[in-house]
């Protein structure tokens, strides 16, 4: 209970995304007392659906000037605030000898009048840092644009709102804003694409213009850096290196629901198709997902525009009572992840202001958790016992919170292999997210790479056991690998169609989990027979039986195989599981 | 739905922004692994070392999770033997051996920056700087550092200890010797040193006065290898007189070591040096009509698979496609089988093992099936295991019994053979046969020789 008011709590923020969690941090380090809501796990919605791209502003240095300022400012302090979430990868704005000389001298214009640091490259230039662009390239832009992680971003901004005070609920969606259960004196619809949704259920009519946009997920990197192509507005135009990856994006598709959208492969097409004319290399590139975005674009009334690509990308802060005479609410609208940060100030400026508390705003100097201490970064070589390329990804996403994760006297094998996660960092990660696997998973990378959790998914789940019981491990090992099916759809061809198959037949046909007994609610199979070990009659034919066993070790220790094979994945939801996978 | 199968093309052009196959960028042929594991499950040294993380780890792993500037390469990698057994087994053709060729160079030059710079810094005569460089540098490393640079340029060495060949032996043999190269540069003492040749297949070759038969259209340019120079001309005159029996024109190119050893020890820098001189002169042949014909396994090898994938020097793709292993050639332009049929040849019954190299090849069943027409002998094969050596992997103190446990294997079938000589075209294979059995072990083109040539 608030002791300001007889509430559950002074502001209840709508939306676990990026602006919600920076809201909620952002009010709880001004001593608000905030609980956040939200209907999924943490970046639901947009916010883990987004490029993973840090602006320098540079795509907005032509259109949208002030947009493109806020960028660079909010670049700057995410840098220093979220290192441990951020890469300075750099970025080129790459013009080819087809593309219009006029708009390249515009955006190098451009990016000087909105003070982004722009440095004109020769063709070789750009080709000694991205040697697999086209041979085709005239010239390029370099800017500093930089590669987030949205996921590991929102985490530690929730973690930090937690640390000050605030309350974060995921999995609680909002049915009603007269609800019973959660009284609050003010209300922050941060759910941006879903914010007509949420506006609905207090009668208000929001018109965010919900547009859909295609990432494409490559196994590799064939960029170090932001590769945009310099040329206007237009679908198929970046590909941004995150992680062991790069997504190539987008397109920019009005829809009508958030929610419900047709995913086409001709937009995963497009991406490879237009994209091979930037780094050829793409063309017979190995895809491993895709998956779509519905970007939160709002534009006043009456504005008119046609075309989604001509939205501004500016934020609008909407206070119902001013606005609908609703009071105690306010939602917050349009915008985009770069400037998360900044909308969540204003907001909670305004909140503050309703609120009547006077405290300034400390989110721009104040470090996430994780990037508290930028030394301890440099400093993994030798440590942990970690092989290096494990121990040099471990600790970037760790950040200062390496040391105490890392640090364990057990056996710490690598459960993810493609992206070199540790039993110790995934049991952390747990820690915090119980047995939602994919909140695990957001949190650490496991099961993101090539094999898309077919070798990793069930080691992950069995790090659930013994604390949660074998149905609730079940369940989230379901849960998590049909998160991991649902983007492979888009990229069963070549490799990943090989991917798929086998990691289908690893889980299917060797772990049995589509036709596992131990499924059936009421098992056919003795189990306490089997469990109670052979009787007297069973003692001559021992010999025969010990070598089915398969579990005699000599070192004592459990390896990761005889994990594996131990542990027998299964389907909770047999149909469903089944379905899928074909 | 995407109908066109992208991705379908094993091949791809890795991005070389430098001479310096260091800088080479295998990322995307990372794109080919789908985690099987065969890889792992065909690796000798990771079925005997449970620490080794095996090829998958050290190949496609690896190399995904590097970003374009990083350098820091797993330690492990220098436990990898180079035998290649993944890049055969491979269904799905993962560039593994080009990835642990380009990781193990990578490292060396990471760990040793400075003993390069004080290298080339001794080749200008800058004794001083070169001092400089040598400063600061842990002895361990520059001892280990200089141990594997001997070993991979093993022709340097043998080329001086060939000049006094009995003296050499008598020096290398000696137990003191052995004892101070065990203890101070980490090289066991518990094999015996190669003997050298009083006399060196190039001294006979040019006694004799060069080729004894001449041929417009059947010609071919022998790369005969370090090894059977120095050690056993015997192989080499074997392949001479074999080839002369057919009537091929032979000629014995100028050549260096074919760099497989300099591979295993990730110095790529002398790689690079001795195959520009190979390639050059190996391409002028190839130009004049001359296929390339190797007695050792490892050097076709090292001509037909790594040269391309490791360098970008001109001439490289056609010498690779003109090279060929010595029985393979002939197997493909000449009816062996049908001259071998009817031959009698005194020679003991043979326990053949294929080199891993020459599994690379498809050339593993070759001499089983070649020999298995004579009445005379009889040839077993004994088994598909891995000798352990590979090459100076197993004269390394700290590797010696990783190599003899590999090897264990193929000591055991090899006791089991009726045969009590040994047969293998790898001359380091034939050294570790020798080592683990005490049996005397010959060369394939040793027994053709004795089949068909009169002597």
């Amino acid at each position: 209970m608030s002791s300001r008011t007889g509430t559950d709590t002074d502001v209840v923020v709508i939306g676990g995304g990026s602006t919600g969690c920076g809201i909620a941090r952002d009010l709880a380090m001004r001593g608000v007392d905030v609980t956040l809501v939200e209907k999924g796990n943490l970046t639901h919605g947009t916010t883990g659906r987004m490029h993973g791209l840090l602006h320098s502003g540079g795509r907005y240095a032509v259109s949208d000037q002030q947009s493109a300022r806020e960028c660079i400012e909010e670049t700057r302090i995410l840098e220093d605030i979220a290192s441990h979430c951020v890469e300075k990868t750099g970025g080129l704005f790459v013009q080819l000898d087809e593309d219009d000389d006029a708009y390249y001298e515009e955006k190098l214009q451009g990016c000087r009048d909105c003070d982004i640091p722009a440095e004109e490259l020769t063709a070789e230039q750009a080709h000694e840092i991205e040697p697999y662009l086209t041979s085709d390239v005239k010239r390029a832009i370099k800017v500093p644009d930089g590669a987030i992680d949205p996921f590991r971003l929102c985490v530690a901004n929730a973690a930090d709102a937690e640390r000050h005070g605030g309350r974060v609920e995921t999995h609680a969606p909002v049915t009603d804003l007269l609800v019973e259960e959660i009284r609050a004196e003010y209300v922050v619809n941060a759910t941006g694409a879903w914010a007509g949704r949420v506006g609905e259920m207090a009668g208000l009519d929001i018109e965010v213009r919900p547009s859909k946009g295609v990432m494409t997920v490559m196994n590799v990197r064939q960029v170090d850096t932001v590769v945009n192509r310099c040329k206007p507005k237009g679908d198929a135009d970046i590909i941004v290196p995150h992680e062991t990856t790069c997504i190539l994006g987008t397109t920019d598709v009005e829809v009508d629901d958030p929610d419900e959208y047709p995913e086409e492969q001709w937009e995963v097409d497009l991406m490879i198709d237009e994209l091979s004319a930037l780094v050829p290399i793409l063309e017979d590139a190995r895809t491993i997902r895709s998956y779509w975005g519905v970007r939160p674009l709002y534009e006043p009334p009456d504005t008119g525009t046609t075309d989604p690509t001509d939205i501004t990308r500016q934020f609008f802060l909407l206070d119902h009572a001013e606005r609908d005479d609703v009071g105690g609410m306010t939602s917050i609208v349009g915008g985009k992840f770069t400037t998360y940060r900044l909308m969540a100030e204003r907001i909670t400026d305004h909140v503050c202001e309703q609120l009547g508390i006077d405290r300034e705003c400390t989110t721009a100097d104040e470090p996430l958790p994780g990037s508290e201490d930028a030394g301890v970064l440099d400093d993994y070589m030798d440590a942990y016992g970690l092989r290096s390329p494990i121990a040099k990804r471990s600790t970037k996403r760790l950040g200062s919170k390496a040391d105490e994760v890392l640090e364990t006297d057990d056996p710490n094998p690598v459960l993810c292999t493609c992206e070199a996660v540790t039993r110790a960092e995934l049991r952390d990660a747990i820690d915090h997210s119980g047995t939602d696997l994919n909140a695990a998973r957001i949190r650490t990378r496991a099961s993101m790479g090539n094999c898309q959790g077919g070798f990793c998914c069930h080691r992950m789940a069995y790090e659930l056991s013994p604390e949660y019981d074998e149905r609730a491990v079940r369940e989230s090992l379901d849960e998590l690998y049909q998160e991991r099916w649902k983007g492979q759809r888009h990229a069963l061809w070549g490799e990943q169609l090989s991917q798929a198959m086998l990691n289908h037949a690893l889980h299917a046909t060797t772990m049995n989990r589509d036709r596992d007994p131990a499924n059936d609610e009421e098992p056919g199979i003795e189990y306490g027979a089997f469990d109670a070990g052979p009787g007297p009659d069973a003692e001559a034919d021992r010999s025969a039986t010990a070598a089915a066993d398969g579990r005699v070790r000599s070192d004592g220790g459990v390896s990761d195989d005889e994990k594996d094979s131990s542990e027998n994945g299964g389907t909770g939801k047999q149909e469903e599981s089944t379905r899928g996978d074909q | 739905m995407r109908v066109t199968p992208r991705g379908f093309d094993t091949e791809f052009d890795p991005a070389q922004v430098f001479d310096d196959p260091t800088e080479m960028d295998l990322r995307p042929g990372a794109d080919n692994c789908y985690k099987c594991s065969t890889c792992d499950t065909s690796c000798p040294v990771a079925e005997v070392d449970d620490d080794f993380p095996g090829p998958k780890f050290q190949g496609p792993e690896q190399w995904r999770l590097k970003k374009g500037d990083d350098r820091d390469i797993d330690p492990s990698i220098t436990d990898c033997s180079n035998c290649m057994r993944c890049d055969n087994v491979c269904p799905s053709s993962v560039p593994l051996s080009q990835m642990h060729n380009t990781a193990r160079g990578e490292y060396v030059e990471g760990q040793a920056p400075s003993l390069w710079s004080a290298e080339d810094a001794l080749a200008d005569g800058e004794f001083r700087e070169a001092l400089s460089y040598l400063r600061g540098v842990p002895s361990e490393l520059s001892i280990e550092f200089v141990r594997n640079r001997v070993l991979s340029n093993y022709g340097t060495m043998a080329g001086l200890g060939s000049e006094v060949p009995r003296l050499t032996n008598l020096v290398m043999g000696s137990r003191v010797t052995k004892w101070v190269n065990d203890r101070f540069f980490g090289i066991t003492a518990e094999r015996d040193f190669p003997e050298f040749a009083t006399q060196t297949f190039r001294e006979w070759w040019r006694e004799r006065g060069g080729p004894k038969v001449e041929s417009a259209d059947k010609r071919v340019a022998y790369f005969h290898g370090d090894y059977s120079n120095y050690n056993t001309p015997e192989v080499a005159k074997a392949m001479v007189r074999v080839y002369e029996f057919f009537g091929y024109e032979v000629r014995v190119p100028t050549q260096r070591c074919s760099g497989t050893p300099m591979f295993a020890n990730g110095m790529l820098r002398d790689a690079r040096r001795a195959a520009a001189v190979n390639i050059s002169n190996l391409s002028d042949f190839v130009d004049r009509g001359y296929d390339v014909i190797a007695s050792c396994t490892s050097c076709s090898m090292a001509l037909g698979q790594e040269y391309p994938e490791l360098f970008d020097i001109e001439g490289t793709q056609e010498v690779s496609t003109h090279t060929y292993e010595a029985l393979e050639y002939l197997r493909i332009h000449e009816d062996l089988e049908d001259e071998l049929r009817d031959a009698d040849v005194e020679f003991p019954d043979l326990a053949y093992h294929a080199p891993c190299h020459a599994r690379n090849q498809g050339l593993d069943r070759q001499a089983v099936e070649l020999f298995g027409e004579l009445d005379s002998l009889e040839v077993e094969d004994v088994g598909d295991s891995c000798s352990g050596i590979s090459g100076t992997y197993g004269w390394k103190t700290e590797k010696y019994d990783t190599s003899m446990q590999i090897g264990e294997e193929m000591f055991e079938h090899m006791h089991d053979a009726t045969g009590e000589t040994g047969l293998t075209e790898c001359p380091t294979c034939a050294m570790q046969m020798g080592h683990g059995t005490g049996y005397e072990i010959r060369h394939p083109l040793e027994v053709v020789e004795a089949a068909l040539v009169d002597q």
